[in-house]
């Protein structure tokens, strides 16, 4: 408890808008930018693991709560949950040390993102029929010609990018991570934790 | 620009001035209403008989039609020919080469195109509808902590400048003769630049604002007070409880449906 | 009131002092200005009076710090808020981007402190008069213009009515007439409100014209401490990496020229060299 609350210090209430912003912007512009990765949760990631697992949660699932909810991008409130999991992940590594290193790193977004899919499978076959409306649902097309059901064709898909994705988020981290001045990360309750 | 990252449109109809929780309430019942009502047409009737009065009430129904289709029509495309041309074992009713659109692949999909557009819609009618002040103000009056809705309400009112920042960072590199078009190497390597001073620059002034808040006494323990003030009339609460009773009613008329065959049967 | 007392303090993972025994006392009503060059120890100085050094930076300290009667170094940063006004240079970071419109912007901190709403109206209405926001009261706050953001800043600090206020170097970002508004604002504030103000500056012409007091700051140390009249016109300032005012430069010139009897005070503000060149 008291260390939930030292998580949840004034920094960390500050840092969580700005983490946010990153998700939602440097997602943007990647998309804009037509990469076969998303990036856009980069911020959860880094909240995740400078300020333990709950705030990278919170960050994870209020971003795409706010993106939905702003009117521009409504399709990703319902995967609240997989961001909130990705975050909760983020800060579970980091508090195992896997920040230190950038195979660690690499390693655990790798694990993060396989995760991800496995939970955004049942949310896309439910809410959307299995369908992204991106590149990528050629794949679920692959799967279901092959006589795959409708749950393990839509996670095929998400295992075959999502990992990728969530290596490259947790290796930019941990670049940034190495970047900062340490009188700026020791602002944050879990700073030894990454340095 | 955009002083906030919400798609609010700021006129003076009966629908904008209606309490925010009024507004979440009948969202809330159109969420259950797409995601419980079964079969394939009811959420198309259900679309049709809250959210289009809805919008045109509230004057946002062009803006609405054009924000929905926008977000709809991939998924719907993506549905139509995924599941309508590949579900295994289906009933060919279309053919077209060597291909055929499958019967149970059409109604799967005419269904969730449905869920969806009755999701987004309705997420989009709130949001074009109410001010996000007020309906944070409206949470934090019923147990939303002051933490949570100060992160949101910031967060809408950052990305603009972030947005901003990271226009200014792209012109400068496009200007030092970074490309940003080309293959997916030279695109990769026009994002790393702009990452590092977007990301660091941001993480510095969490300091300051940090600081900022603490000297306005957010961290202030015990009660607060507002300078706005939401208008709420007894018919509003009323309405509130009926649509939540609805839903309730409509969730449980969905498991039901559900259970019933397994354990009659 | 402000009163120190043999203060000591590092940042954490710093080998030298930020501030190295300081010792000072600040009446009330008192505008006091504190100049140094970059690194000097002015902002931690201004962080230190609103309790953010320790309690935010963390660090060792050592002495004691009573601010308008509180201990700052111990009293929750939440008690501090409302008592001790903290203003900075960017004025960006100082808006919460948790509120929509000037009005309500100013309004959050009294929101916090949870000052009725009956009480509120007048008191904002009052404050955006004295800092030259009327007609901006619905805009947003990302709406207005550096100078403006700042006087907003500034008014949603004043607005708490705190005993004191400390700016950390205002009006850095702010052209001329901005910064003579600024000053002007808390001139009167100081004069007429009771408000001790405390300011960090490096615009030396503007402490000579509105200061009452002037601190000087060097690696951490109190070197100079006197009326501006007095400690801007001193042959040491150079020696603290600063600059006397041009009118100072000239006077100097003409005494060394032989054109001006040495005996004479120094002139820091223009009103002063006209005189002095009378």
């Amino acid at each position: 408890m008291e260390r939930l609350k030292r998580d949840f210090s004034t920094i960390s209430l500050v840092m969580i808008p700005v983490a946010i912003a990153i998700n939602i912007v440097i997602g943007t512009i990647v998309y804009a930018l037509k990469l076969p990765l998303y990036l856009d949760s980069i911020g959860t990631v880094f909240a995740g693991a400078v300020a333990g697992p709950w705030v990278g949660a919170l960050t994870g699932a209020l971003t795409n709560i706010i993106w939905g909810l702003s009117g521009i991008n409504p399709g990703y409130t319902p995967y609240w949950p997989v961001a909130a999991i990705i975050g909760l992940l983020a800060g579970i590594f980091s508090g195992i040390g896997w920040f230190k290193s950038w195979w660690k790193a690499i390693i655990a977004g790798l694990i993060t993102g396989l995760v991800a899919a496995f939970v955004s499978g049942p949310i896309t076959t439910y809410i959307a029929g299995g369908v992204t409306g991106s590149g990528t649902d050629v794949v679920v097309a692959v799967f279901r010609n092959a006589g795959w059901g409708l749950l393990p064709s839509t996670w095929a898909q998400g295992a075959i990018s999502d990992p990728f994705d969530k290596a490259a988020s947790f290796l930019i981290v941990w670049v940034v991570i190495r970047a900062l001045p340490l009188r700026f990360l020791d602002r944050f309750s879990r700073a030894e934790d990454v340095r | 620009m955009s002083q906030s990252f919400s798609l609010y449109i700021p006129t003076n109809s009966g629908m904008h001035r209606l309490h925010p929780l009024t507004k979440l309430a009948l969202v809330f019942l159109c969420l259950v209403l797409g995601l419980f009502l079964p079969g394939v047409w009811l959420s198309y009737a259900t679309f049709a008989l809250i959210i289009i009065p809805s919008a045109l009430w509230g004057g946002v129904l062009p803006r609405l039609l054009s924000a929905l289709f926008k977000t709809a029509l991939p998924i719907a495309l993506s549905l139509f020919l995924i599941q309508g041309l590949f579900w295994p074992g289906g009933t060919p009713i279309l053919h077209l080469g060597p291909l055929s659109f499958k019967e149970e692949g059409l109604y799967f999909s005419i269904q969730r195109t449905g869920r969806f557009i009755m999701i987004i819609g309705s997420f989009l009618l709130l949001t074009f509808t109410t001010r996000p002040d007020e309906l944070m103000l409206a949470l934090n009056r019923h147990g939303i902590p002051n933490s949570i809705t100060y992160i949101i309400l910031s967060t809408m009112q950052i990305i603009p400048r972030f947005q901003a920042k990271a226009n200014t960072i792209l012109d400068a590199q496009r200007s030092r003769g970074l490309e940003t078009e080309g293959n997916v190497l030279v695109r990769i390597r026009a994002l790393l630049p702009l990452i590092q001073p977007l990301l660091l620059g941001s993480i510095v002034d969490i300091d300051e604002r940090a600081i900022a808040l603490e000297v306005r006494a957010f961290g202030r323990k015990g009660p607060r007070t507002s300078l706005l003030t939401l208008h709420d009339t007894p018919a509003q609460r009323i309405a509130r409880w009926l649509m939540l009773l609805a839903a309730v009613a409509v969730i449980a008329w969905g498991i039901y449906l559900w259970l019933a065959p397994r354990f009659i049967a | 009131m402000i009163r120190l007392a043999d203060v000591t303090y590092r940042y954490p993972r710093a080998t030298v002092p930020a501030l190295d025994g300081l010792s000072f006392e600040v009446s009330t009503g008192q505008f006091c200005a504190v100049i140094g060059a970059n690194g000097a120890g002015k902002t931690t100085l201004c962080s230190a009076l609103a309790g953010f050094v320790p309690q935010f930076y963390r660090g060792t300290i050592t002495g004691s710090i009573e601010v308008a009667g509180l201990n700052v170094v111990e009293s929750p940063l939440a008690d501090i808020a409302g008592t001790v006004g903290l203003v900075f240079s960017n004025p960006f970071n100082q808006i919460t981007g948790a509120r929509f419109t000037v009005r309500d912007e100013i309004a959050f901190g009294l929101e916090n402190m949870a000052v009725p709403v009956a009480e509120m109206e007048p008191r904002i209405e009052e404050i955006m008069r004295f800092a030259g926001l009327e007609g901006l009261a619905d805009r947003s706050p990302f709406a207005l213009s550096g100078g403006q953001q700042q006087r907003l800043a500034i008014a949603s600090v004043l607005v708490m009515r705190p005993k004191v206020v400390v700016l950390d170097e205002p009006t850095s970002q702010l052209d001329p007439v901005g910064a003579k508004e600024v000053f002007s604002v808390l001139r009167s504030l100081a004069t007429t409100a009771e408000t001790t103000v405390f300011m960090a500056e490096q615009k030396l012409e503007w402490v000579a014209a509105f200061a009452d007091r002037v601190l000087v700051l060097h690696q951490g140390k109190l070197v100079a401490d006197g009326p501006p009249g007095e400690v801007l016109a001193s042959p040491d300032l150079g020696r603290y990496g600063l600059q006397p005012t041009r009118y100072t430069q000239v006077a100097r010139a003409a005494q060394l020229a032989g054109l001006r009897s040495a005996d004479t005070p120094l002139p820091v503000t223009l009103e002063q060299a006209v005189e002095f060149f009378n």
